[in-house]
């Protein structure tokens, strides 16, 4: 009684703090009145070219015969005038022109946006189908829920931190409500910290080009929050992995974007210490995999590996996976949506440079296609057998290394990087498992980790300058070029950024896990872990008419 | 323990304190923002109490305490790494000398992440106890005659016998 009276005044408390803050926010948000609707304009052009458009436009009748070929649909009929007296003018079509071109950026980089939140599917997938039956529902679930703890803690303050001061995309409209960037003066110049504006996305951050970045970089950030969840499965703790979640989301991801891609400090050391364009990640390698794949080292070290993983003489033990076809379809749909992972990361179709999105989505192509040759081929070689979680791993090493570099590569290098991330995926899973002794059933470190940094620091070694996003990255004019390239300097950026990867973002991770190892504790019970966690931890099995092997030691104790 | 009803509630307490003090700091130019703050901040704080009184329900774990001084030490080098490569931005005119800077403290940082803090979490790992010994006595039960670790380690099935077999 007295619990659930507790209950109940506890979820009252909730819904009335929700209701204050979401009150808040409105009333900062003056009530817009909507325009009438304004009747179909007559169309008067008002110059003589636009008046001869106007005659040769098909008429009425014409359109009611319909348009089998489409030559007839969409003229000057259709451009909507300012005035209707006036009938259409320059200064219509052009806006209409400069609307086109935002409507179609807008289409972009939703679609690509939604491609990408299809990827949460593919992560779940791969990541459950590498751990065994009685943790399914539990590393299905995490999958899950990451998705809404990330996007909550984003919509907080998230993109508020990593956005609130990325003003003058051009792309988008301009995004000018997001104008406060918190600087700091260092060294005789100005760096950025951290966004100020966005919160909550009320006040002026009520915009339409607003409300297409937050949905666009909301869906990167999950993917970042995804890859933890998959090199800790088996042994964390439900709650724990929840409260961290949010915490990444609202913090340790954002902070790291502010500065790649917010116009913070990275992006500033073109313009205040002339290294190259500044520190250049183009679809996140670093921003998002390798802050993801850190994350999940430091989470890694702290639950430790699960029982039975290594021998009394420190050996491993392979813990296979329960479902090698959900791993492979998993891939699949990951390799999918990173066709709206890199080619959406030029934030538009139309302008500035953006028709190179067909560069783009070959570069993914081909390095996930390389990355899978060259984690089966040293798999073949060395162990006997083309693994196939290996491939899979393989596949994603080499997406994940081309992400930073695709914007500024040819297709021959990143054949080339696909091909190292390839094997590279290959020898960190030894390396982590035999000499770190770190248990990451999935690869995630290696994967998101390992190859998270070869992408960035290749975009130092093989861009090469034919990219030419509006004649300047980062507000340093001309292409991102790289050592191989003629430019030396990009090279030095991309390792700043490498630094601060390893020196900040996995000290930081490591200190907010540490705090809550303190207060919750990441680790579940060793009864819970051999039981399974899909029972004790989510209440029900992922597979209820599956037969379990009873593990020897379980057996002994019963 | 497992999860629990205890777990949720406080778990709702965390984020309602967390939307709290977002909405404290979006409007901390005034005195509301500033009260908000406080009164989100203090939510999160109980909502930590409330994790730690119940923390010890859990059963036990299979990790072994380790050194804690080790693993701050491991995170301090890690910092370090990336003190070195800034300072060797304001220190250093020449981008040959900046890279080399940059590296060095890469190493530093590594030299942290990949040798200090696997040194700490693994120095009360079993494999680094005399054989025979139990990880925790307080598992012995569970195990019955044999350590906990012996007895955790699955029996390799068919396909992970074939497995390993391959990879020799």
């Amino acid at each position: 009684m007295k619990a659930a009276l507790r209950n109940n005044l506890l979820a009252l408390c909730i819904l009335a703090v929700g209701l204050t803050v979401a009150g808040m926010a409105y009333a900062q948000t003056p009530a817009a009145s909507a325009p009438p609707a304004a009747p179909p304009a007559p169309v008067l052009p008002a110059t003589a070219e636009l008046r001869e458009a106007a005659a040769k436009a098909p008429t009425t009748a014409d359109l009611q015969k319909g348009d089998p070929g489409g030559v007839i649909t969409g003229t000057i009929g259709d451009v909507s005038a300012a005035d209707a007296k006036a009938g259409v003018t320059l200064a219509d079509a052009a806006n209409q022109i400069g609307q086109n071109k935002v409507a179609i950026n807008f289409v972009w980089t939703l679609i690509c946006g939604f491609l990408v939140m299809f990827m949460q599917a593919g992560f779940a997938m791969v990541e459950s189908g590498l751990t065994r039956v009685k943790n399914a529902n539990h590393t299905y679930m995490m999958n899950f829920f990451v998705y809404g703890c990330g996007l909550l803690a984003y919509w907080l303050i998230g993109f508020a931190i990593q956005m609130g001061g990325a003003a003058g995309n051009a792309n988008l409209g301009g995004l000018n409500p997001l104008s406060a960037e918190h600087n700091i003066s260092l060294f005789g110049k100005t760096w950025g910290l951290f966004g100020q504006t966005g919160y909550f996305l009320a006040g002026s951050a009520y915009d339409v080009g607003v409300m297409v970045i937050f949905l666009f970089q909301m869906v990167f950030m999950d993917t970042a929050l995804t890859i933890v969840t998959g090199a800790c499965a088996e042994r964390w703790k439900f709650i724990t992995f929840s409260v961290t979640s949010v915490i990444m989301g609202a913090l340790t991801y954002p902070l790291f974007a502010n500065w790649a891609w917010g116009g913070g400090w990275l992006s500033q050391l073109g313009t205040n210490l002339g290294l190259g364009k500044g520190y250049c990640d183009f679809a996140g390698s670093g921003v998002v995999h390798t802050v993801g794949g850190l994350t999940a080292l430091a989470v890694c070290l702290i639950v430790g590996p699960r029982i039975g993983k290594f021998n009394r003489d420190g050996s491993p033990n392979p813990i296979i996976g329960h479902d090698i076809s959900a791993v492979l379809i998993g891939c699949f749909i990951l390799a999918f949506g990173w066709f709206g992972f890199n080619p959406g990361s030029t934030l538009g179709a139309s302008a500035n440079g953006n028709l190179r999105i067909g560069t783009i989505a070959v570069d993914t192509m081909l390095a996930g296609c390389t990355g899978t040759f060259g984690a089966i081929l040293y798999m073949w070689i060395t162990k006997g057998k083309p693994d196939a979680s290996m491939s899979g791993n393989g596949l994603l090493a080499g997406l994940v290394a081309i992400t930073a570099p695709s914007g500024f590569v040819s297709a021959p290098s990143a054949a080339i990087i696909g091909l190292v991330a390839g094997v590279l995926v290959c020898v960190s899973v030894s390396f982590i498992e035999n000499v770190l002794k770190v248990d990451d059933p999935v690869g995630a470190i290696s994967v998101h980790g390992t190859n998270g940094l070869w992408g960035v620091l290749s975009v130092g070694l093989f861009a090469d300058g034919t990219s030419n996003y509006g004649g300047s990255w980062n507000g340093v004019t001309g292409s991102v070029t790289g050592l191989f390239y003629g430019d030396a300097t990009q090279l030095a950026a991309q390792l700043v950024g490498i630094s601060t990867l390893l020196g900040v973002v996995f000290t930081l991770s490591f200190v907010i896990n540490m705090v809550l190892e303190y207060f919750i504790g990441h680790r579940v019970s060793a009864e819970t872990e051999l039981n399974g966690l899909d029972i004790p931890e989510m209440g029900q099995l992922g597979y209820p008419e599956f037969v379990f092997r009873p593990e020897p030691a379980f057996a002994e104790a019963a | 323990m497992a999860a629990s009803r205890s777990q949720g509630r406080s778990f709702a307490l965390f984020l309602t304190g967390a939307t709290v003090l977002c909405g404290g700091i979006a409007y901390v130019a005034s005195g509301t923002g500033r009260l908000l703050s406080l009164v989100g901040a203090a939510i999160m704080v109980a909502s930590l109490a409330g994790f730690l009184k119940i923390k010890p329900l859990e059963g036990e774990t299979a990790l072994q305490p380790s050194p804690e001084t080790m693993k701050w030490i491991g995170a301090g080098v890690a910092a370090l790494g990336w003190v070195v490569t800034i300072a060797g931005l304001h220190f250093v005119d020449g981008n040959g000398g900046r890279i080399i800077i940059a590296l060095l403290g890469i190493g530093v940082t590594l030299f942290g992440i990949l040798y200090v803090l696997p040194a700490a979490f693994n120095k009360t790992a079993f494999w680094k106890k005399p054989a025979g010994t139990s990880a925790r006595a307080g598992l012995t039960r569970m195990a019955g005659k044999m350590t906990m670790e012996q007895g955790f380690t699955p029996t390799p099935s068919a396909m992970e016998s074939a497995r390993m077999e391959s990879a020799r």
